[in-house]
């Protein structure tokens, strides 16, 4: 007995979670669930790379995605507390011409996609050593680059949400005179 | 096997969605999270080509690297961007955010 037939079964739970979830984040209101949903959205992205065959990028995606960039986003949920507006500026009634305009790009898009077909078997084994070679190889010096730009985010995220000091100070003795 | 034309059709499902949450959506926070799905998006189509075209090096999951790389700063600096115009004025709403519109 072969247990070929797993495979597609978990396929098919993985993406109907995927575009579920990805449906919500865009459909629901109360947006700590959509932060959530997305968070899910994500974890079964990772499953997906795993039935891919990709481990490595899979237990980033758990780690950066899943971890990290969910929780910033919570966090920038809990500080700014506001929903969305429930109507539309008067003349921004951008809706239904936003929907024709995605429609009319995705349509031909999505019919083209299952023409793609797969010349060649995925390799054996899991995706590491290969990445490994290539980061360190080919892609040194954009890896370093890009832990330079990890750096100035970092500087540029504090400076942008640091107060200035010196003017709540001056504003404070202005006050107290 | 799962053909690559499913894998490559979910992406871009998944990248749609995000980039009609993108258009109708009006907070800011949440604007972020559908540049999040789309950039997810293309990272399972990334992988997904890298795999199924035999590439040795693995080309592709290097580029899902440093779109990880850029997502996290992406997200840092635009929550930063929003918590700092929300203490200017408190909407997150970016039609009400107008500011620098001169």
């Amino acid at each position: 007995m072969t247990f070929d037939f797993v495979e597609p079964i978990v396929f098919a739970m993985l993406s109907v979670g995927v575009i579920a979830a990805g449906a919500a984040v865009v459909l629901i209101n109360r947006i700590t669930a959509a932060a959530l949903l997305m968070a899910f959205t994500f974890l079964c992205m990772a499953g997906m790379f795993v039935l891919l065959g990709a481990e490595t990028i899979a237990a980033f995606q758990v780690l950066i995605y899943v971890g990290a960039i969910t929780v910033l986003i919570l966090y920038g949920v809990m500080f700014t507390k506001s929903g969305d507006r429930p109507y539309a500026l008067f003349f921004q009634h951008q809706t239904p011409i936003a929907a024709i305009f995605v429609a009319a790009i995705a349509i031909p898009v999505l019919l083209l996609a299952f023409s793609f077909n797969a010349p060649a078997p995925p390799p054996r084994g899991g995706d590491l050593p290969g990445l490994a070679t290539s980061v360190f190889t080919d892609f040194a010096f954009p890896f370093e680059i890009a832990s330079v730009l990890l750096l100035a985010a970092m500087v540029g995220a504090i400076v942008l949400t640091k107060r200035d000091e010196a003017e709540g100070a001056d504003t404070r003795r202005r006050e107290r005179r | 096997m799962i053909p690559l034309g499913a894998y490559i059709f979910v992406s871009a499902v998944l990248f749609f969605i995000g980039c009609a949450g993108v258009l109708v959506r009006r907070n800011a926070v949440v604007i972020l999270m559908c540049v999040e799905l789309m950039l997810n998006a293309a990272n399972l189509a990334f992988v997904a080509f890298s795999r199924r075209y035999g590439a040795i090096d693995e080309r592709g999951s290097v580029f899902v690297v440093f779109v990880f790389v850029i997502a996290a700063a992406e997200v840092a600096v635009g929550l930063g961007i929003v918590l700092s115009a929300y203490r200017n004025r408190p909407v997150v709403d970016v039609d009400e955010i107008h500011a620098m519109k001169g």
